[in-house]
């Protein structure tokens, strides 16, 4: 008996952690849009909006070269730096996506 | 002498299958769901897909266009009917006039839908009319893949178009002019050789062989909120066409078959 319970509970701590695993998968993808600016474009995998999500753009250094928010749309437009950089979708902690800058092509 | 013979038996089983076979209107592009962004080609072609049989002649379309959706973000509308430039596409046994262009694709959902200028089938005596949609997805965020997009005659997805593993089901609801259908006739095809876009051809080469002619085309009838549901036993496209979901349309005085056609593609679990 205690053990059927014990599984029970188990199965829905699992059910429950990958679900909600699932839901807040984060995704980000950059696009350079051929003027010398990038757009990166935030979500989830369950199509909620990433309106608001905090992005950074960071040199290797870890130095923060552009701080900023996803807009109402979940896109984030900014220059392009001459150095190398990498973004940062930052969705809280165990949710970042890192996209690296020479990955970026239109 | 024997060879003669069985050449008029092919032309005679030929001739006699072509009516049995379903005409599907094509928006074909080589992945429905990706990972990366880019250029991607897309071509129209209307034709007969299990035996890349006879392919019909095109007219311009009346209307050519995408839906792109992302997250919550509403979806935007994008005309591509000006992009589009003839080309010939080679079936098995002849070729068509068909349309060609290339997209490019950001993240989230991409619906292509086109509404095709009616064909005239002479061997039938009416104008066929197939509203056709597609939609791939980049990257995994999901749209409004859920949502019609308003085409006069459509299928809806009721489940997610380009996430189908091999032996999934897929379900869909047929629309005429915003209202389901009850108890419409679907057919449906395997797209059974590859479309070859660098030579606009089919390959030559068969996916898989039917054993007797029920199996080219199959058929299924929605239920009473016209809804339909089918079994995917195989990777690869999947076409579904929703027949004469308007009986009274009629074209420059013609009866014509107003249809709705949908593509899915089912992948694999490796």
């Amino acid at each position: 008996m205690k053990k059927v319970f014990l599984k029970m509970v188990l199965a829905a701590v699992l059910i429950f952690t990958a679900s909600t695993g699932l839901a807040h998968t984060p995704l980000c993808s950059c696009y350079d849009n051929g003027d010398g600016t990038i757009t990166c474009e935030g979500g989830f995998s369950d199509g909620s909006s990433a309106a608001g999500v905090a992005l950074r753009v960071v040199e290797k250094s870890g130095k923060v070269l552009i701080k900023g928010k996803m807009d109402e749309d979940s896109e984030f437009t900014f220059e392009r730096p001459s150095g190398p950089f990498k973004v940062q979708f930052d969705a809280g902690p165990g949710h970042v996506v890192e996209v690296e800058g020479k990955e970026i092509s239109q | 002498m024997k060879k003669i013979a069985a050449m008029l038996l092919g032309l005679a089983v030929m001739a006699m299958s072509v009516p049995a076979f379903a005409h599907f209107q094509m928006i074909y592009t080589p992945e429905a769901a990706m990972n990366k962004g880019g250029k991607i080609p897309v071509v129209l072609v209307f034709t007969h897909p299990f035996e890349a049989g006879h392919t019909m002649d095109m007219g311009k379309p009346e209307q050519f266009f995408v839906l792109r959706s992302r997250g919550e973000n509403a979806p935007k509308k994008r005309d591509l009917l000006n992009t589009l430039k003839p080309i010939t596409w080679q079936s098995l046994i002849n070729s068509g006039k068909a349309w060609a262009t290339t997209y490019s694709a950001r993240g989230g959902d991409h619906a292509f839908c086109v509404i095709p200028e009616p064909y005239w089938e002479g061997g039938e005596g009416h104008y066929i009319k197939q509203n056709t949609k597609v939609i791939i997805n980049v990257g995994g965020e999901p749209g409004a893949w859920m949502a019609p997009a308003g085409l006069p005659t459509e299928i809806v997805p009721l489940s997610k178009p380009y996430d189908r593993w091999t032996g999934n089901v897929f379900q869909g609801r047929v629309l005429c002019n915003g209202k389901a259908v009850p108890g419409a006739e679907i057919e449906i095809e395997y797209l059974n050789h590859k479309p070859l876009l660098d030579k606009n051809a089919f390959a030559e080469e068969a996916n898989a062989t039917a054993p007797q002619d029920a199996f080219v085309l199959q058929t299924i009838f929605a239920d009473s909120n016209g809804v339909f549901t089918f079994g995917i036993p195989k990777a690869g496209w999947w076409g579904f066409a929703a027949l004469d979901l308007d009986p009274s349309y009629k074209y420059k005085g013609k009866k014509c078959s107003r249809d709705a056609v949908m593509w899915i593609k089912a992948v694999d679990m490796k």
